[in-house]
């Protein structure tokens, strides 16, 4: 080491060792300086302790007496004394109980508590502060705090704060914000235009049905305050009759009593119902209400409904049928004009009484209690029934009935709609009767007819007889023409005979539905073509497979042995042939019975089926056979026709229904 | 051929003469009974030693017809087992069902003609001849 060096390492420890002497210095000086503050503070204390024994003396009679609750806390939030009322508020068990404060404060509400501690500092004290505790005991309660901070000669060292538990009243008028809000919303959103005015007639309250009802285009706040007098005015222009409007409206304002109901029709063909309320407070005017309701549709629907119902009205008293109108007892409610008219009974007389107990025939009676009784389990229909009038005439009434409904859908009584339908029940017996009559007198003639032809015929018989025993007696004294006259006497019976047998037969076809049955046609013609004889010189052919028919068969028998002999009978060829066809139609079936007889000139067409119409006087015509044969078609709903051209042949056609 | 005990009630004269003529001219030799009317008839009933073996009978007759008659027969014990033809005009099919429903043995229609007359009744009666009637 160099003396250099050595010179450099002792200067600077000399300057190291000054330098700790001068720290030690300034040490010392600090530490008396300390203890110097420290007396003061104690002293200061002292003081404090002495000042606050001394408020406390001073304090403790008001402090007692205070309802509300007074705390005073130093400055970390600690509790130093409280009164009773705190005990109670914060939920503490006595007044000496140690507490800091800070912890009764909501988390939430830790920030704002701070800054109100600021401001408490700051400015020295703070009014009006809210703020939401948890009490010792668990409950929230929002507090109201004045606070101001105790000084010691200038410095602070303590707050004393008085609080007061405002939960009730905060919670009454969060209530009263919220039963406001609620009413403002339902006048802005009411049905009805609503205007408050105050007692100098300025707007106080509106709504939008209001405007919308005024066609103000402006929102319904804009309107507070203005003058309802002049706007009024204005808005007279909106009704068909603005003097009225406005001559009411003063009316209505000078006598100041409750309105309701009024009706103003405006130019739109709105109807508004006006009411005016007055307000009154003690014997004071507050304002007017008005309220303004569009009741257009009510109104429309009121008159459409009433023309309706004139309408129905209308009808049920003048139509033709008797309306009535029972309860569930059967009591009579209502009747119309016509049944008033069909009963003979006046309305006043049948209202209130039991229908069933004098107007049905006695001998109905049961009829009627047994529909009124379906009636009732809600069975509707229509049945017969007799009766009595007043003046005791029997009527046939026709009887609707339905049970009669309330809204609710329950059975309240029943309707009845009665028809008299006596003239027609009349002339439905009548017609009854008659058909009584007239099966009998066909029945009659038909006895009778045998009767004449039993009587005809016995004398022919008689004649006849007496005839051919003349013939035989005298034969050998009779010359050739005498026996002539005989046979022509005997021939002559006989075609009488015929003609009063056809005579029964035609008049012994009627129309007798019990007798139809299914007639085979194919079976009936090979009998008859079996049993009938047929000269050798004509032939007769029959279609294959003629169809079954729906009737009465001894007729259709006849019908074709009538028509197969008429033309067997007129066949003058020395080849003769008939020929029987059928074909099918959707309804009926058509036969044809063609031959090449004679022929019958057209305009006999007609003729030919009329009774006693023989065209050839022959001994084996008696002009009946083809008028039965139209009869037993016109029998079975068919038609007969014919096509012929003389000395070629004829062709009868006819039809039998299905 | 036995000889039949006949009842004919009919009440027209022509005819009887017919029947009686024509049982003559046949040759047949049938004991004739005659009443004119139902009346007559049963008051000849009654006498029950007298009972015929064959009644014909007319339905068309004044008083008691042929079917009120035909009744009364069949409700007596003793006349019901006689057979009783009808011999009529009456071609009646009210007639004829009534009749074989109250009972009867036949029913013949009067001819117009004398000969098919004299025919019908040869035929008949030769029937009747050789049935088995009973013992009265």
């Amino acid at each position: 080491m160099s003396q250099n060096q050595v010179d450099i390492l002792k200067r600077a420890l000399a300057r190291e060792k000054s330098a700790r002497k001068q720290a030690e210095k300034i040490l010392e000086h600090k530490a008396t300086e300390l203890f110097e503050v420290n007396e003061k503070l104690k002293k200061s204390n002292i003081g404090l302790e002495k000042l606050l024994l001394r408020t406390d003396s001073q304090l403790q009679g008001v402090f007692e007496n205070i309802v509300d609750a007074y705390v005073i806390i130093d400055l970390s939030g600690n509790i130093l004394k409280m009164n009773e009322a705190a005990v109670s508020l914060l939920g503490f068990k006595h007044t000496k109980e140690d507490f800091n404060l800070i912890k009764m404060v909501h988390f939430s509400e830790l920030k704002r508590v701070q800054e109100s501690f600021k401001i408490l500092f700051d400015e020295g004290s703070i009014t009006d502060f809210n703020v939401n505790l948890i009490t010792k005991d668990k409950q929230s309660k929002i507090v109201h705090i004045n606070a101001s901070i105790i000084y010691d000669e200038g410095v602070p060292v303590a707050a004393q704060g008085i609080v007061r538990d405002i939960t009730k009243e905060k919670a009454h008028e969060e209530q009263l914000i919220a039963s406001e809000s609620r009413l403002s919303t339902l006048i802005l959103n009411l049905d009805s235009g609503v205007v408050l005015e105050d007692e100098n007639r300025k707007i106080v309250l509106t709504n939008n049905k209001f405007t919308e009802l005024f066609n103000i285009d402006i929102d319904p706040s804009e309107l507070i305050g203005q003058d309802c007098l002049a706007s009024s005015e204005q808005n007279s222009a909106l009704f068909k009759s603005p003097e009225g409007f406005l001559k009411r409206m003063r009316e209505v304002d000078e006598k100041k009593e409750i309105v309701i109901g009024d009706e103003l029709e405006m130019v739109n063909d709105k109807i508004l119902e006006r009411n005016y309320i007055p307000i009154v407070q003690g014997d004071q005017l507050k304002g007017y209400l008005w309220t303004f309701k569009d009741v257009t549709l009510n109104r429309t629907y009121r008159k459409s409904l009433e023309v309706e119902k004139q309408k129905y009205y209308s009808i049920i008293s003048n139509m033709n049928l008797g309306l009535i109108e029972v309860d569930l007892d059967d009591r009579i409610l209502m009747v119309n004009q016509s049944l008033v008219k069909m009963t003979g009974y006046s309305e006043k007389e049948l209202i209130g009484i039991k229908g069933k107990d004098i107007l049905p025939l006695k001998k109905d009676e049961d009829i009627l209690k047994q529909k009124l009784r379906e009636r009732k389990q809600g069975k509707t229909e229509s049945y017969e029934l007799r009766i009595k009038t007043k003046a005791g005439e029997i009527r046939h009434w026709l009887v609707s009935g339905a049970p009669n409904y309330n809204i609710k859908g329950e059975i309240i009584g029943s309707i009845g709609i009665n028809f008299d339908i006596t003239e027609i029940k009349n002339l439905q017996l009548q017609k009854e009767s008659l058909l009584k009559k007239l099966e009998k007198s066909n029945d009659e003639l038909h006895e009778y007819a045998h009767i004449v032809s039993h009587d005809l015929k016995s004398p022919l018989r008689s004649i006849y007889a007496l005839t051919t025993w003349l013939k035989e007696d005298n034969k050998d004294k009779l010359d050739t023409a005498s026996i002539q006259n005989f046979d022509l006497i005997e021939s002559t019976l006989e075609k009488m005979e015929q003609l009063i047998t056809d005579i029964l037969k035609y008049s012994s076809i009627g129309s007798d539905e019990h007798d139809k049955v299914h007639v085979d046609i194919d079976t009936i013609l090979k009998d008859l073509l079996e049993i009938n004889y047929t000269p050798n010189h004509i032939k007769i052919s029959v279609q294959n497979e003629l169809p079954i028919i729906w009737g009465n068969k001894t007729k259709l028998q006849q019908l074709f042995q009538n028509l197969i002999s008429n033309a067997v009978k007129f066949i003058d060829k020395e080849e003769g042939f008939i020929d029987i066809c059928f074909e099918e139609f959707e309804n009926h079936y058509q036969f044809s019975v063609k031959d090449n007889g004679m022929g019958i000139d057209e305009k006999f067409h007609d003729k030919i089926f009329k009774i006693f119409h023989s065209l050839n006087k022959r001994k084996d015509s008696t002009g009946i056979g083809l008028s039965i044969v139209k009869k037993i078609v016109e029998l079975h709903d068919g038609e007969i026709w014919l096509e012929s051209t003389p000395n070629v042949g004829t062709t009868f056609y006819f039809t039998l229904k299905k | 051929m036995k000889n039949l005990k006949i009842l004919l009630i009919e009440d027209d004269l022509i005819e009887v003469m017919k029947f009686k003529r024509a049982i003559s001219s046949l040759g047949l030799n049938h004991q004739l009974i005659e009443a004119t009317n139902g009346e007559d008839a049963l008051k000849i009933l009654e006498e029950k030693d007298n009972i015929p073996d064959i009644i014909l009978l007319d339905l068309n007759m004044p008083k008691i017809n042929g079917i009120e008659f035909l009744s009364i027969l069949k409700k007596d014990n003793t006349l019901k087992y006689v057979p009783t033809v009808i011999l009529t005009t009456s071609s009646n099919q009210r007639d004829l069902l009534a009749c074989y429903e109250i009972g009867i043995a036949g029913y013949v229609l009067k001819p117009l003609k004398y000969e098919d007359y004299v025919q019908k009744i040869e035929k008949l009666l030769a029937y009747w001849s050789i049935n088995e009637l009973k013992k009265l």
